[in-house]
């Protein structure tokens, strides 16, 4: 029994190395052939170049996020959150309507309503936020903007967490679910209740904001 | 004769050496910028670090940037070397290989029609979508590099063919009279022509912001 089991360790363990061994012949390489294994032959210089190659590689993937980030799809209206290049939440968003309103009184300025795209940094993460509702809000809605700061302030619209990146845009919930998976927000990004929640447990202030 | 603690131990060694043959090749590939790359071709590898570089410079600032692989016939849209999006090119053409290197910051960018708010009227308004963006189109750079986004008909639409088909003609014959009574040939033009689904290039229309830097990387066959 010992005999049989130790012949088959060694058939495995020669089977892995000729399987892994460097091919050493020349190869013929097309465009549309794809060989990654290196010709052992060549020359000094396209030894250096296929260093540097990987070298720059692994500074690329460097410069990749190691911790989880999000992603936002504007066009699809999809939010995502990735690490390590495997997805870890899925989620039908709303995003910018990318339609514009004219600033009252002024002529040559107006609002447009995009979600900023690059890269940004989730910068607080608030629980039971209120939305003080800017000029544009009430313009819109054909009334007049009030004086007093109080009047601003419109609980219950959020949703039970809001994730801000950065000039008084945010990640937050809706009331209008039914308005998901459409490009209908003033710029911010809109989130069910659960995607919301798993969103905000899952980031940090710090967390990469990646929007295209 | 082997003793049995022996053999065990010799088992676990082949098995710890099989499961460190198997996983070693997939760390490698991991970490390739380019899996489509023929490591033996000196110029394909050499146009890759030279892509590499400059992206490594691009993928150092928080923009996001394109990516336009003539080699994998693909458009990457991508931000810190993650890719975000990716379009395949169904086919393209260019002018001049030597004007295609650097890394080319857009300047114009096909206009987009965007629907103005009436205050008051609530929900009745249409926001804007994908579909709203054009599918045929031109993109200028800062560096004087044109790319010509041109869409390619659905199957089966005849009239749509003959209307893609007569615009890429007439944009032909422009850029070719452009150059009459000049000592340049029209081959050596900084130009790009890229032919691509509708559906991606009104996607490729809706990705891209002003300013934004695109890469290219060229194909070896040149």
């Amino acid at each position: 029994m010992g005999r049989v089991l130790l012949a088959c360790a060694a058939v495995t363990f020669l089977t892995v190395l000729i399987a892994t061994a460097p091919d050493t012949r020349p190869v013929a390489s097309t465009s549309s052939q794809v060989v990654h294994r290196p010709v052992v032959q060549d020359g000094p210089g396209l030894r250096a170049l296929q260093a540097k190659y990987k070298t720059l590689s692994k500074q690329l993937s460097q410069l990749k996020p190691s911790q989880p980030y999000i992603l936002v799809d504007t066009a699809r209206n999809r939010l995502y959150v990735k690490h390590q290049g495997e997805v870890v939440l899925n989620a039908i968003a709303s995003t910018g309507s990318g339609t514009i309103l004219d600033k009252p009184g002024d002529d040559t300025s107006q609002w447009i309503f995009d979600t900023p795209r690059g890269e940004f940094l989730v910068q607080s993460k608030l629980t039971k936020p209120t939305w003080i509702k800017p000029d544009w809000a009430f313009i819109e809605e054909g009334l007049g903007v009030p004086k007093d700061a109080a009047e601003r302030a419109e609980p219950g619209v959020l949703g039970d967490y809001a994730l801000g990146f950065g000039k008084g845009y945010f990640i937050h919930g809706t009331l209008y679910t039914r308005l998901l998976g459409k490009n209908v927000t003033h710029g911010c990004i809109r989130l069910n209740d659960t995607d919301l929640k798993g969103v905000y447990t899952l980031a940090r202030v710090g967390t990469p904001i990646m929007i295209y | 004769m082997i003793p049995q603690h022996a053999q065990i131990r010799l088992m676990n060694l082949c098995a710890i050496l099989l499961l460190f043959v198997l996983t070693t090749p997939s760390w490698g590939k991991d970490l390739e910028a380019f899996p489509n790359l023929n490591l033996n071709d000196p110029r394909s590898v050499k146009e890759a670090t030279r892509v590499l570089e400059e992206e490594l410079k691009l993928a150092a600032r928080p923009h996001t940037y394109v990516l336009i692989d003539l080699v994998g016939n693909t458009i990457h849209i991508k931000g810190r070397g993650v890719e975000l999006h990716h379009m395949p090119i169904v086919q393209w053409s260019v002018g001049s290989w030597e004007k295609l290197t650097g890394n080319h910051r857009l300047v114009a960018r096909p206009q987009v029609v965007r629907r103005k708010i009436e205050p008051g009227k609530g929900d009745e308004q249409e926001p804007i979508s994908l579909t709203d963006m054009p599918a045929d189109y031109d993109l200028s750079f800062s560096s004087g590099l044109t790319i010509n986004v041109v869409p390619l008909a659905e199957k089966g639409n005849l009239a749509q063919g003959i209307a893609f088909m007569g615009k890429a003609w007439w944009r032909r014959l422009k850029n070719w009279t452009s150059t009459i009574g000049t000592d340049q040939p029209s081959t050596s033009a900084a130009q790009l022509e890229i032919t691509v689904s509708v559906d991606h290039a009104q996607s490729l229309a809706w990705s891209l912001v002003d300013g934004m830097a695109v890469l290219i990387r060229r194909s070896a066959d040149r």
